[in-house]
């Protein structure tokens, strides 16, 4: 047999023989700066959804179960599944009252399929509630 | 003669399984999406992390079809809930999804809006939340306005989330 035709077969057996190529990134350690917000009405735009003007709505939908992320700066969601040792990020108080919060947190990133899931290790900083949305908008939605 | 056929060409199609696509939000980037994948635990999907049952209700769930794809089921049809009431009883299961699969740049996300076990099967509507809320609080006018721990938090914290703040009053 040829090399040529050696290698053909080789890279048909590679090809062939290996599992589907997932698209999940190799867990990284990040540190991200943002506001935790309702991932449903920040991303979809369904509504205005960000700082104390839609704080509430926040509440709500974290209390049904929608995960909340850390938006940052440049538009970023980062996707929050656990904090330290919690890992029951659906309807939790300590994932509901920091709704809308500006935090800054250390944790594990894992990207797949259009999603930055983040683990956080450490929540570094909570400086509260910091963006005053209702000094310029009603409350979201609703109005009350 | 039209007015009787229009209706009951809408009745043909509700009564056939799988006739009718998923309600459009006019959101960007959401395109209707219907398909198979099994129900799985995206903590566990990621990292390999899995307690029985996906969490029992406790983690957020996604679904992962055969092709590899792993997507975040973050919304149901109840108002300001999820889909994890919905999935949770297929924890590990495949079944057929319908709904919104939007492709924002920054993230992708899917609405479940019905699901069923098999082709065969009929479609559910993925109002499982407002099901079991009001078993467990009675009938509510409007749950998120009622519920327990939404009531904590906004008694502690206020509506803006901030002690001691109000919103300005309504002229």
């Amino acid at each position: 047999m040829r090399p040529a035709t050696i290698l053909a077969a080789a890279f048909l057996a590679a090809a062939t023989l290996s599992p589907p190529a997932l698209a999940q990134s190799p867990a990284q350690r990040v540190q991200v700066k943002g506001e935790l917000v309702d991932t449903w009405c920040s991303v979809t735009g369904i509504m205005f959804a960000a700082g104390t003007a839609h704080h509430q709505c926040a509440v709500w939908c974290a209390v049904g179960g929608i995960p909340i992320s850390i938006k940052t700066a440049d538009g970023a969601y980062y996707m929050v599944l656990r904090i330290a040792d919690d890992d029951h990020s659906v309807a939790r108080k300590p994932f509901v009252k920091i709704q809308t919060h500006e935090v800054s947190v250390d944790g594990e990133l894992i990207e797949r399929d259009g999603v930055k899931y983040l683990f956080v290790s450490e929540v570094l900083d909570d400086a509260g509630i910091v963006d005053l949305t209702h000094e310029q908008n009603p409350i979201s939605p609703f109005g009350e | 003669m039209k007015h009787f056929v229009i209706p009951a060409v809408f009745a043909v199609l509700a009564a056939i399984p799988g006739a009718r696509a998923a309600d459009e939000w006019g959101i960007d980037n959401e395109k209707a999406a219907q398909f198979s994948a099994k129900v799985v635990d995206v903590a566990c999907a990621l990292k390999g992390d899995c307690p029985e049952n996906c969490g029992g209700g406790t983690r957020q769930l996604g679904l992962l079809t055969a092709d590899g794809k792993l997507r975040v089921a973050v919304k149901g049809n109840t108002d300001f809930a999820g889909a994890v009431h919905d999935l949770l009883p297929y924890c590990g299961r495949t079944i057929e999804v319908d709904g919104l699969l939007i492709e924002n740049p920054a993230i992708t996300l899917y609405m479940a809006q019905r699901v069923r076990e098999a082709p065969d099967k009929p479609w559910v509507k993925t109002t499982a939340f407002a099901r079991d809320w009001e078993a467990a609080h009675g009938k509510p006018k409007q749950w998120f306005r009622e519920d327990p721990l939404v009531k904590e938090v906004i008694a502690e914290d206020g509506v803006l989330g901030i002690k001691g703040l109000e919103p300005p009053k309504s002229k």
